[in-house]
Formats: C-alpha cells, structure tokens, sequence
C-alpha cells in the first residue's frame, strides 16, 4: 500500500492493493477526483476536466 | 523517419458519401481495409466491415461513413484536410482503421472496425449492427478532440402534439385550440424547469424545445399543433418522457388530443470513468504529451443505439472539433489526426496487456 498527498488539499491518501495506473480515485478529505499516474513512486494527478457540448 | 500515411483518411473523403449514397464510399473502404490486411467485407445494410484478428476478447470501433449532404471540394491546405465529412466523422473512422493496422493482429483478440451507413438520418447502420455483436470493448467514432474522451450522449425524442375541437364564435371568450396548446408547451417547459432546477450540468437536465407551431379552423372544427423536441437526461427515458406528455394532454378536457412520436427515440447514456477502456486511453493520451479530458455531449450518436444494448466498457473518440461538424467549413489538421492514431495504438497496446 502506497501513501501519497491529494494535489488538491494535500491529506494523506492511501492507495489500495490493486490500484491501477490511471485509475480515478477520489480524495477521501475534500472529494476531489483524481487520477493514479504511477504506482512506483505513487503519483497523482487531477483526474481529467469534464466538459460539456453539443456536438452530434 | 517514416512519412506518415493519410491515404485511408483522403481516400475516404474524397469518397463523398452523403446519408444513402455510401456505396461507392463503403465499397472504398472495404478494399482499402483488404489491402492493409483486414478481412474486409459489406455486411447487408452496406456497412463496411473490417475484422483484425479471431480472438475471443472482441472490441468493436464503430464509425459512421455517411455524411450530411452539401459536397465541400477536397484539399489539404497547410497541412489541413478541407472536405465534407473531415470531421464529422471520416477523421475518426479512418483513424480507426489506421490505428488497428499498425497494431495488427493480437493473441486473443479480434477488432472490428465498422463504417456504417446513415448515422446522419435514422442509424440505420448501427441498428443493423446492434445485434450481430457482443463486443467486451466499444469505441464508436465521433471528433471530440484527440485529447478528449467523450463518456455520455443526452437521449431525445420528437413528438407532434395536436389539439382538435368544435369551433366556436371569436366573440364567445371561449379558449381556442391554438391558445390551449400554447398553454400546453408552457405546462412542458414548466415541468423541465423544475426538474432541472437542481441540475447544474446540461447533461442532467431535460432540455425541450418547440420546433412547430401550426393552427388552422375550417368552419366546423379548429386546430392546433406543436412540434416538439427534447434532449435527455440519463435519468429520464423516452418511454416516460412520452408517458409525461400523456398525462399533461390529460389536463386539457377542452379539446380531442392526439400526440404522435416522431421518428428513433434515443436512450441518454453514459459509461463509466473507471473502467479499463477509460484508463487505456487516459494512458494512451498522456503517453502523446496530452492532458486528457472528459467531455459530456448534449447530442446524440450511434453511442445511443449501441451502449445500451452491449453495455460493455464504451466511449466516444475521434480527432476533429466537432463545433465544425455540418458546416461548409469543415476541416481536420493532419497533425492532430496522426496524434489520434498514436493515441489509439498506444491505448490498444494497454488495453491488451492489462
């Protein structure tokens, strides 16, 4: 189990056996979603940006 | 360093194949897909099918090769590809075809990239399609930027709504048909805009629009129709937005009313953000030096016709701005379709070794 800080509010988050990379985890302090970028060394990421349009 | 190859991307633009004359273009496709070493073939609605490999994992890239109609004259003008269906959505489906040649054929898994026919008018392609596979993987073809991963499409559904009654005198202050079905779009708007009152995102909300207003009386009886649109949410489906209406022509009492569905009702859909398609092309799109993103469509696409069905991991990916989609100004750059077949190779090379 790796440790690594939330980019967003910096609490400490514990990733689980069997993350993956580029998984979307969600910060457990402030709910931020984010995105696992390697697991050694355990990095993070914000998770993409959701957008809207209307395109067909 | 090799030259790139656009001839699957030129070839097929330069095919202009407007909803129910793909033929020559599909035709095309299925040639060119045989001579990069698909099992290439035209299924009976005219789709051109292109299978990579026997395996028992199967992914399905479904693009559509039918265009809006209006023929836009092919060029490449400082290395941008000008030409009716560039972007909506031969970029795609051409980097489909692209991407799984340079991967080739793979241990355990088969890849059929599809064009279908009349996505632009009633899917007919897709719904062809829809039953003939159960892929574990969908990817369908629209331009959403290479460094987007489109993850929902709104549903709609059209319906007229008509109001008949006796005619009456001018003078009577009774209310007229015209006037009952104006109240009538005023009691739907009502509706949405409370359901929408704690949506934030288009994509939840219920989105209707009045796209027909016709009156007339002929002595005896009167009349009135609307012609109404709606854009839905994931939370509401067709059958109860329909079932909705029902039940606001109730309240009328005035007036016989008769509401007719018009054309393919879509389903609104969307996929997961943590699957294993998702995180193989969030993977492929950083590997291009891309920050990748989401995006939310208040469209829709043959990702309607078919996520519902397979509901499998699906998403929506093509190069292109689709702000450009029918427009006689659209283009597609080549250097952001070679990054979209980067993408899609490094994304299969993920996904299969995962």
């Amino acid at each position: 189990m790796a440790s690594v800080s939330c980019n967003e509010c910096a609490a400490d988050i514990i990733l689980a056996d069997g993350t993956e990379v580029n998984e979307i985890i969600v910060c457990p302090e402030c709910g931020v979603d984010l995105e696992v970028i390697s697991l050694n060394p355990a990095k993070l990421e914000m998770a993409p940006m959701e957008e809207e349009d209307w395109g067909e | 360093m090799t030259e790139f190859d656009f001839s699957t991307l030129i070839g097929l633009v330069e095919h202009y194949s407007p909803s129910g004359s793909e033929e020559a273009a599909a035709s095309w496709l299925v040639k060119h897909m045989s001579s990069l070493g698909f099992e290439a073939s035209l299924d009976e609605v005219g789709n051109a099918l292109g299978v990579m490999g026997t395996g028992n994992k199967q992914v399905i890239l479904l693009g559509h090769i039918d265009t809006v109609p209006g023929e836009i004259p092919v060029q490449v003008e400082n290395e941008i590809l000008f030409g009716r269906g560039s972007v909506d959505a031969k970029g795609p489906l051409a980097c489909f075809v692209d991407a799984v040649a340079q991967v080739g054929v793979l241990d355990g898994w088969q890849f059929v990239v599809i064009g279908a026919v009349d996505e632009e008018r009633d899917s007919l392609g897709a719904r062809f399609v829809v039953d003939q596979y159960k892929p574990d993987f969908a990817i369908i073809g629209e331009p959403n930027n290479w460094d987007r991963i489109a993850l929902g499409y709104k549903g709609s559904a059209w319906a007229n709504i008509t109001l008949i009654g006796d005619q009456t005198h001018t003078a009577s202050g009774e209310q007229t048909a015209a006037e009952a079905v104006i109240e009538m779009w005023s009691a739907i708007k009502s509706f949405a805009e409370e359901f929408n009152s704690d949506k934030k995102r288009a994509f939840d909300k219920i989105l209707p629009t009045l796209r027909g207003l016709d009156s007339g009386e002929d002595g005896f009886e009167q009349w009135a129709r609307i012609k109404l649109g709606v854009r839905l949410p994931v939370e509401i489906s067709p059958e109860e937005w329909y079932l909705k209406l029902e039940k606001i022509l109730m309240t009328s009492n005035t007036f016989q009313n008769k509401m007719e569905k018009v054309g393919f009702a879509m389903l609104a859909w969307q996929s997961e953000k943590n699957s294993k398609l998702v995180r193989a092309f969030l993977n492929g799109i950083r590997h291009e030096g891309g920050t990748p993103r989401f995006v939310y469509k208040t469209g829709t696409a043959d990702f309607n016709v078919v996520a519902p069905v397979w509901k499998c991991p699906a998403i929506v990916y093509g190069p292109g701005d689709s702000a450009l989609d029918h427009t006689p100004n659209e283009h597609l750059a080549l250097e952001e379709y070679k990054k979209a077949v980067s993408v899609l190779v490094g994304m299969f090379n993920n996904l299969t070794n995962s």
